[in-house]
């Protein structure tokens, strides 16, 4: 049975078509993440799911219930669905104690007191928060109270975890060591999480599915080597990672590839869709699949090297070519002059 | 909360405050008094005022004093609104909280503290003349009675030109003094100007507040013969000499025709200023502009008012109520006396009118906290319709001066037989202060509430509560702190109310307010002043508790 079914959700709010018919379906145990840039409909999405908003249209199954049936006018209020939510803000309550923050929802549920004593010490010590049971938000580190909403959400046992930007209020280090045991956590639990974030790499490390959404519409649905190394369109393919996007005239095509040309240069590529000879197209490719060689070949470019910065763990070098413009990663630093610049054709894209 | 409960609140709002109103407009087109039987369908009421006695010129005289007290309470209030939110004037923390004190006094008491303090024969007055060999002012008089108005309001206007004033980025007026302005020239040029919305909303308030006078005018204007519109309302019935209801149901209306534009015409003001309001960003680190040597006139500006609007009627007040007689040729010292005080006793409306007062503000002041909690939580996060519905209620009350509310609230204690019983008893004086500080009482709790972050409501129905176990668990001991601020606020406002109970003073009804009115009217000084300081000494004490709760009092 699938955790969660989400048919069609299309949602206005005032003028703005935030979500345009955004459907997909989340295995049992699997986490996926809805990756978007601010705007896209991403925390409506989630909201939606939640029963925080409510969908002009659509449909939402959890675990073989509907939930929200815009065609029918049905819909379960959110306190009703039995998720947990992780707020972006954590949202911990002020007046209540850690303990008794994680202990609300089994309260709500009516459990007896040893049970929750019980379940609740076990996930506070599980996030590594048994010492601080007692005390409240105010007097807790940004790290430790994005363990207490995570508890909070968890206790309960929800089937579907949904989780807003958990990382995005902590320190950028923290956020990296959070990321890898996020995750754990979460496969630990066995219950599938739906996972808002617009952070690609935390997308792509923490999530077994991603979701691209844009404008409300998803672009694109898959692994995260998927996503990242078999764009479907040209917005996935420049959204992701750090790219060189330059036009040119198609050439000759042949069996998914073409020639891409331009003024004293021309490349071969992947053909992404279909394009006729002379059609204008647009090369894309990862700034990390560029390097510099030793000497010409097949699908190299000479160029002129303008400056080379220092970014620590290693160097940029712009290098030119008319009006052509690349940006190259390397490890040592390079004096201006002309280059062999080698350009992989599986890595270049041709929208 | 479902629908059906905000519903409701919705509309028992809409009860209490079209139901007085609708009466008054119901009376005003009446021959006589509605429940007399011979009462029939008349604009006679409509003609006879316009035209034979002296409304027009009361008209006029609200007109004048509201103009004036806004010319003086605007720049003066911006100008310490300046002062105190963006320079670093000596004691500013001690200063901030004695700004707002004049808010707290009944209006009333301050004029018959002026009236003790500078009048004729007024203590100062009499000191002076014995210097000067005369008063060189007369305090019954149009000029009189506007200095004291604009001064008594200038922390309406320090109030909202203030709170605009601090989301203000200091990085601007830095910008102007690194181009070589000094700060009363950043003052005039750059900061007021940037809050120049705010300013214009003061000053639409204080001409609103300017129509709903009516303490100041009855003490002060009456010795020159001076009507307002309040006070012509008051006086139509000695006028003559019969209880004219569709006469004074005109006069009523007519008030609340010129008020409610007014409101209508704030609450659009308030949009903009909040669109404006957007120049600075909170969390800018507060850097107070250096007013170098000008610090200490600064000071003796703030002093200068504090002492002549606050401390000059209070020390008349308190000196009058310890003194036997008072007149030309008498040494203080030897006619001191506590006999006012235990004179007082011997009055047991006025020993009721004492209890009545902490009755009201105590129990009372409580019991409308809860009401506008119940109704502020009702509209709380509900896009619907009805909230556009009971802002425009909201707004009504406003409009409506405590006079003409208790007045209204009278006529339906007289009018429904099956709750006429309560009119002798506080009850229909709770409800008719409920009414008149509706608007204020909710503006408080909106504020508690706006600052529960919608997130803590949205994860405990996430986590599985109702919306009504949410507001137990969640929202309301979030607010507690907001709601015992309010329930401070209102007990003051409640013990400061004199308007609202004049035409409900009976039997069972006494307060202080209302009973130093009426006394006003039968000279009985020694009473009033009684009366008055322990009146003062009530708010006193419960401003000093809300001060050390750490209570705003810039609501």
């Amino acid at each position: 049975m699938r955790d969660l079914i989400v048919q069609n959700i299309e949602k206005q709010l005032g003028a703005a078509q935030v979500l345009s018919g955004v459907s997909f379906e989340l295995e049992n145990g699997e986490v996926l993440a809805l990756l978007g840039a601010s705007g896209s409909g991403k925390t409506t999405l989630l909201r939606s799911v939640a029963g925080l908003e409510r969908p002009d249209k659509g449909k939402i199954e959890i675990r073989g219930t509907v939930v929200f049936d815009a065609a029918s006018g049905f819909e379960i209020p959110a306190e009703q669905r039995g998720l947990g939510l992780v707020f972006q803000s954590y949202a911990i309550w002020p007046h209540r104690s850690v303990f008794e923050n994680v202990a609300y929802g089994l309260r709500l549920r009516h459990a007896p007191d040893a049970e929750i004593r019980q379940k609740v010490g076990d996930v506070l010590a599980r996030l590594g928060l048994d010492h601080l049971a007692d005390r409240y938000a105010h007097q807790l580190s940004g790290g430790q109270q994005q363990r207490v909403a995570l508890a909070r959400a968890i206790v309960y046992n929800p089937p579907v975890l949904l989780l807003d930007e958990p990382l995005s209020n902590l320190d950028a280090k923290l956020r990296e060591d959070a990321r890898a045991w996020l995750r754990e956590l979460i496969k630990q639990t066995g219950n599938s999480a739906l996972y808002v974030t617009h952070d690609q790499t935390e997308a792509l490390a923490i999530a077994d599915r991603v979701l691209l959404l844009d404008r409300g519409q998803i672009q694109q649905d898959g692994t995260p080597q998927e996503i990242y190394g078999r764009p479907t369109s040209q917005f996935a393919a420049e959204f992701m990672g750090s790219n060189n996007r330059f036009e040119g005239k198609v050439g000759e095509v042949a069996d998914g590839r073409a020639r891409l040309e331009g003024d004293g240069w021309s490349l071969w590529g992947k053909l992404q869709g279909k394009k006729v000879r002379g059609a204008s197209g647009v090369g894309l490719i990862r700034v990390e699949r560029l390097h510099l060689a030793d000497a010409g070949g097949e699908n190299h470019l000479k160029m002129q090297l303008k400056s080379a910065l220092y970014l620590g763990e290693r160097w940029e070098y712009l290098l030119q070519l008319g009006e052509l413009r690349l940006r190259v990663w390397g490890e040592e630093q390079r004096a201006p002059g002309e280059y062999w610049l080698a350009i992989p054709q599986d890595s270049l894209w041709i929208f | 909360m479902n629908r059906a409960l905000r519903t409701i609140a919705v509309l028992a709002v809409a009860l209490v405050v079209f139901g007085p109103l609708g009466l008054i407009f119901y009376q005003s087109f009446l021959s006589e008094a509605f429940f007399s039987p011979t009462a029939r369908f008349s604009l006679g009421a409509y003609q006879y005022v316009l035209a034979v006695s002296g409304f027009l010129s009361a008209f006029g005289t609200s007109l004048v004093v509201s103009l004036g007290m806004t010319l003086i309470s605007v720049p003066l209030g911006s100008v310490l609104a300046f002062l105190l939110a963006r320079t670093d004037l000596p004691w500013k923390k001690f200063l901030e909280p004695w700004l707002l004190v004049p808010i707290f006094l009944s209006p009333v008491v301050l004029a018959f503290g002026y009236v003790v303090a500078v009048g004729p024969v007024g203590f100062f007055s009499l000191w002076v003349k014995a210097l000067l060999g005369r008063v060189p002012w007369n305090l019954y008089s149009l000029y009189g009675m506007i200095l004291i108005a604009g001064l008594t309001h200038v922390p309406h206007a320090f109030l909202y030109v203030s709170s605009a004033l601090r989301t203000l980025d200091p990085s601007v007026e830095e910008a102007a003094r690194v181009a070589g302005a000094g700060p009363w020239r950043i003052a005039a040029t750059v900061s007021l100007p940037l809050v120049f919305p705010s300013v214009l909303f003061s000053a639409s308030l204080i001409f609103l507040l300017g129509f709903e006078l009516f303490g100041l005018p009855l003490v002060l204007g009456d010795p020159a013969g001076l009507l307002v519109l309040t006070t012509y309302l008051y006086k139509l019935t000695n006028l003559l000499g019969v209880p004219s209801y569709h006469l004074m149901a005109v006069v009523a209306l007519s008030i609340v025709a010129l008020t409610f534009p007014l409101v209508y015409a704030q609450r659009r003001m308030l949009r903009t200023a909040g669109r404006f309001a957007v120049i600075g960003g909170k969390g800018q680190a507060f850097r107070p502009l250096p007013l170098g040597v000008l610090r200490w006139p600064a000071v003796a500006i703030v002093l200068l008012w504090l002492a002549v609007t606050v401390l000059l009627p209070l020390i008349g007040v308190g000196l009058r109520s310890v003194v036997s007689q008072w007149g030309e040729g008498i040494k203080i010292s030897e006619v001191l006396t506590l006999d006012h005080f235990r004179e007082l006793t011997g009055y047991p409306n006025l020993v009721r009118g004492v209890l009545n007062t902490l009755l009201i503000g105590a129990v009372g002041g409580a019991l409308s906290v809860l009401f506008y909690a119940a109704i502020g939580l009702a509209a709380h996060r509900w896009q619907s319709r009805w909230i556009t519905l009971l802002d425009y209620l909201v707004m009504l009350p406003r409009a409506l001066p405590g006079l003409i509310v208790g007045l209204a609230f009278l006529w339906v204690f007289l009018f429904f037989k099956p709750i006429a019983p309560l009119r002798t008893t506080l009850v229909s004086l709770w409800v008719a202060y409920t009414v008149v500080w509706l608007a204020y009482g909710l503006r408080l709790i909106s504020a508690s509430l706006l600052q529960v972050k919608p997130e803590l409501e949205e994860a405990a129905r996430v986590t599985g509560a109702r919306q009504s176990l949410v507001y137990r668990d969640v929202t309301l001991p979030l607010i507690r702190f907001g709601l015992i601020g309010s329930w401070l606020l209102i007990f003051m406002m409640f013990v400061r109310e004199y308007s609202t109970g004049v035409y409900l003073l009976g039997p069972g009804t006494e307060v202080i307010g209302s009973l130093i009115v009426s006394l006003w009217g039968t000279g009985a000084l020694d009473l009033i002043s009684a009366l008055s300081v322990i009146e003062v000494a009530l708010v006193g004490l419960m401003l000093f508790i809300a001060l050390r709760l750490g209570v705003r009092l810039d609501a």
